[in-house]
């Protein structure tokens, strides 16, 4: 207390260190937190999984994420950042609140708000003075109206805060990257007070634009930006079967398209669709809220519905393949939902694993970094195993099905590979190879949108 | 090279001065007399700016020709550019008639080995298709070759887009037939693909179907925004920062018109039927494109009902700013809803009024200035984003209408200084500014 006090009369009234209170350490919460302490701020996260705080606490990470590791430690013995479960170390004190809980999705594709309203609860009495929340979770449209209305019932009168939306986009994989050089940083503030905060946090060590807006617009971003991003990957896979039809490359395709600056060749890779934690549920939410207000968003149900059909594709494709499938062999190669993470959520191998287990199928998976947290959904048994390596996987193996774009996995040693399989088949939903590379090193090599044209003997592309 | 462009229309004529402009000796062929004794004589029948100088200095320097005899131009050249319409047929498939018109003639006038590109934007298998034509048709069996090349210029900056393309796509059966088309974009230096020609094909289709998807979308999410009380154009900003998104073609608005995003999409939605995949996405694009002129209209409706007695001047007619081109505007399909509901209109654009005279219900009136299209009225509708719209003299605008009611169709105007000059504002998904 004493520390704000003396800050707040530095001269010149720019705050450089604010102390913040970051409820949840998930991803997006224990990155905020590292990252925020790294740039100098005094930073209290609070985990109501006593799990979680004891291991950060110590120093050993939660998640896999490049570059986690150093700040998390350095910051420990910095003494800028500390983990707790008591939500009155966060609270009390502290300059901004930023709630970073979990927003997962309900049954019926509504975002579940109970961690949400849960924090809210638990801020309202330990309200010290004025007091800036700030949800950076991906929550629907008008949310923070819902926290306001929450806290104010439950403070008491006389208590100042404000509720504000600062989105956040750090992808998993990038997310310490992501978060210290953004894109831009959207600012949504419907007082001044709760604006000329936030601006100031963001003043020191970022260089991108920021997008100051209402709370709600600045809510509607976030998801937006989610559903278009999903669209464009839906659209290049509706694509992608079309050119299996015609016998043509979608790769090629997407690269001639993607050249254009006003559509551009990020996220134009067709394959198994889009997986985790933010896209499938952001879409959904932004739907449901869509209904809920009678605006048809026939388009956006389409390209859900598009991402859900990938994965009966490839179920189909290594039918196809493998003919009869009980007591064959099946290497799977990842589960995460893309490269670089361990996060399963929304991932294609949930829809795919359990699938091709029950169509009585040996399953042997391998994934560099998640394989222990579908081993926790799915525990090994008699016909599914989880492998150390690629190589482990395609010993003996009737086939690979390859489910996530891992780096590793292009740079694979194909003939060893070959070698070790019982017939060289590989059913690959990223298309992670060329079709007339596979087709020299042996394989009989099935994509997503090159499908036919792969096995064909006369190349029909010509090579630049 | 000798070249030879069939088909004088934006693409062809705009072909041809560029290639002519890169120092090729070009001829430029049509079917219609009119057009070719126009540009004979020195004048244009499109309007592009920069065009008329283009060709008159190249046809000055004695490198672009006109013609009507298709037989001779095909036989003093090395490529045959096909640049001739592709419109749409009622049901929206592609219609191919003069496509394949041009096929047969070409293929009677060949007399040595002949490179045809096909230009225009046909459905993914036309290749095969002018192939077979033309060998059906040859008068002497020489050997030629069909090649797909996309374009993909913009009107209203054409010239621009055909000098520097954001890539050149060429769908070729070799290699070798690919460096004849290598060699004459050489000069422009600008990322290629050598593809097939299908894979060529579908390019042009995928990419103009995920431009209007991207619009749609966007103005899907405009629709939320008004119900959500967000506002869209702070909402594009903040995700068009995002590199994997961009902030081009996220203006909400009165959707998407023109000669080629509606036809392409519905041929690629045809095309994809025709080989058992439904395209529902693109679809669903369409459908929305097609309710933004009701939705802007019930806007209208809602803020000055009853009509039959309002006088509303339309500003922007053309399907976009910088073009004559009336194909597909939006300007048709509010403009004929208004007049059903009695209004009378009195409508300004810069260049389109000639055209627009021709689609528009007889009844609209053509004013030579936005003041005088404002002239007494009741409310004014913005349609097509016009830059010299963006500058008007607001205050004067004001003051000679009836009533300061605007409908902005391409939020081209930010509401708060709307406010300030004391008009009614609506525009698409922000908040409505009313009077006090
Ligand atoms: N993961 C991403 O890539 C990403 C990116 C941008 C935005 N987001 C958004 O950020 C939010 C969090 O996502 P995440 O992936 O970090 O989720 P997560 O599930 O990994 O983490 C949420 C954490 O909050 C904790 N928690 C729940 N209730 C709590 C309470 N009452 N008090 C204290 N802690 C509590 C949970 O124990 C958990 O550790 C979501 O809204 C998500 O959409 C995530
Ligand atoms: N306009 C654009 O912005 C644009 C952009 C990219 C691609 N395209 C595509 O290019 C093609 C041409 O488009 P456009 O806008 O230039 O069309 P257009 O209608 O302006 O021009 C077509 C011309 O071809 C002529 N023609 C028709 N049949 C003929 C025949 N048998 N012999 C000789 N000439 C004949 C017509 O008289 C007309 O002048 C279309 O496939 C279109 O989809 C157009």
């Amino acid at each position: 207390m004493r520390r704000t006090k003396m800050r707040r009369t530095d001269p010149g009234g720019i705050t450089s260190n604010q102390i913040l209170g970051i409820f949840g350490t998930g991803y997006a919460g224990l990155v905020t937190s590292v990252c925020f302490a790294e740039l100098g701020h005094t930073v209290t996260a609070i985990d109501k999984d006593h799990d979680v705080v004891a291991r950060l606490s110590d120093g050993t990470p939660t998640i896999h994420e490049p570059g986690l590791q150093e700040l998390l430690t350095g910051n420990l013995e910095s003494g800028r950042l500390r983990f707790t479960t008591k939500a009155e170390d966060a609270v009390v004190g502290s300059d901004i609140v930023f709630l970073c809980v979990g927003t997962p999705p309900r049954a019926d594709g509504r975002a579940d708000l109970c961690q949400v309203e849960e924090v809210a609860r638990t801020i309202a009495p330990l309200l010290d003075g004025y007091k800036l929340i700030v949800e950076k979770s991906t929550v629907p449209a008008r949310t923070a109206y819902w926290v306001d209305w929450t806290i104010r019932r439950l403070a008491g009168p006389n208590r100042e805060f404000d509720v504000a939306s600062n989105p956040e986009f750090l992808r998993e994989g990038t997310a310490v990257q992501d978060f210290l050089k953004p894109d831009r940083i959207v600012i949504g503030a419907d007082t001044e007070r709760a604006r000329s905060r936030l601006l100031d946090l963001y003043r020191k060590g970022f260089h991108c634009p920021i997008v100051a807006t209402s709370v709600t617009t600045a809510e509607l971003i976030k998801q937006t930006a989610n559903a278009f991003l999903a669209t464009k990957i839906s659209f290049i896979n509706m694509v992608s079967d079309l050119c299996e039809e015609l016998g043509v490359d979608v790769a090629t395709v997407a690269r001639g398209v993607g050249l254009d600056p006003r559509i551009g060749s990020h996220f134009l890779n067709a394959g198994l669709g889009f997986g985790g934690s933010c896209l499938p549920k952001d879409l959904n939410a932004l739907i449901t809220v869509a209904e809920d207000n009678g605006v048809d968003v026939a388009m956006l149900r389409e390209v859900e519905r598009i991402n859900t059909a990938r994965v009966e594709r490839l179920l189909a494709k290594v039918d196809r393949a493998l003919w009869v499938l009980p007591q064959k062999v099946i290497g799977v190669l990842g589960v995460a939902f893309k490269q670089d993470t361990d996060d399963i959520r929304g991932a294609p191998s949930l829809g795919i694993i359990p699938r091709l287990h029950s169509a009585g199928a040996i399953v042997r998976v391998y994934d560099p970094a998640a394989a222990q947290n579908i081993q926790k959904l799915y525990p090994p048994n008699d016909r599914l195993a989880y492998v150390a390596s690629a190589v482990e996987a395609a010993r003996g193996a009737d086939a690979l099905v390859i489910l996530t774009d891992w780096d590793e996995f292009r740079s694979l040693d194909l003939g060893g590979i070959r070698s070790l399989m019982r017939t060289p088949i590989i059913v690959d939903g990223r298309n992670l190879f060329e079709p007339a590379r596979m087709r020299a090193a042996g394989f009989e090599y099935h994509s997503l949108g090159r499908g036919e044209a792969t096995l064909r003997t006369v190349p029909r592309r010509v090579p630049v | 090279m000798n070249i030879c462009v069939v088909g004088t229309g934006y693409v062809g004529l705009v072909t041809g001065a560029v290639f002519a402009d890169l120092g090729n000796d070009v001829v430029c062929v049509d079917n219609v007399a009119e057009k070719i004794a126009t540009l004979q004589a020195g004048g244009m029948p499109i309007y592009e700016p920069g065009l008329e100088e283009m060709v008159a200095r190249n046809v000055a320097d004695g490198r672009l020709g006109f013609t009507t005899d298709l037989t001779d131009a095909v036989r003093r050249s090395v490529v045959v550019f096909i640049t001739v319409g592709t419109p749409a047929t009622d049901t929206g498939q592609t219609d191919l008639g003069a496509v394949e018109a041009v096929a047969r003639e070409i293929g009677r006038a060949m007399e040595r080995y002949t490179v045809v590109v096909n230009k225009s934007t046909v459905p993914v298998g036309t290749g095969d298709l002018v192939r077979e034509v033309i060998e059906r048709h040859q008068s002497r069996p020489v050997p030629f070759d069909v090649v797909s090349n996309p374009e993909f210029l913009r009107e209203g900056c054409a010239i621009e887009d055909t000098l520097r393309p954001d890539r050149i796509v060429i769908g070729a059966p070799t290699q070798q037939v690919a460096m004849t088309l290598l060699e004459l974009y050489a000069p422009l230096e600008r990322p290629m693909i050598i593809t097939d020609v299908p894979s060529a094909e579908m390019i042009k289709y995928a990419s103009n179907a995920f431009l209007a998807t991207k619009i749609s979308f966007v103005n899907v999410i405009a629709n939320i925004c008004e119900l959500a009380g967000a506002d869209i154009t702070q909402v594009v900003k903040g995700m068009g920062l995002d590199p994997r998104i961009g902030p081009a073609f996220l203006q909400a608005g009165l959707g998407y018109g023109g000669s080629c995003f509606p036809k392409d999409t519905d041929s690629l939605v045809h095309t994809a039927a025709a080989l058992g995949v439904d395209f529902v996405l693109l679809r669903a694009a369409v459908e929305t494109n097609a309710e933004r002129a009701g939705h802007f209209v019930r806007m209208i409706e809602k803020a000055l009902a009853p009509l039959d007695d309002k006088r509303i001047a339309v500003l922007g007619l053309a399907f976009k700013a910088n073009t004559d081109d009336m194909r597909e505007a939006k300007s048709i399909e509010v403009g004929r809803h208004l007049v059903e509901l009695g209004a009378q209109i009195r409508a300004y654009d810069p260049v389109a009024m000639d055209n627009a005279r021709r689609v528009l219900p007889a009844s609209v009136v053509y004013c030579d200035s936005p003041y005088a299209a404002a002239a007494d009225a009741d409310a004014v509708a913005l349609i097509t984003e016009w830059n010299e719209f963006k500058f008007l003299n607001l205050e004067r605008l004001r003051a000679v209408m009836r009533r300061p009611v605007v409908f902005d169709g391409r939020n081209l105007w930010e509401p708060e200084r709307m406010r300030r000059l004391g008009f009614e504002y609506h525009s698409i998904g922000r908040r409505p500014v009313l009077p006090a």
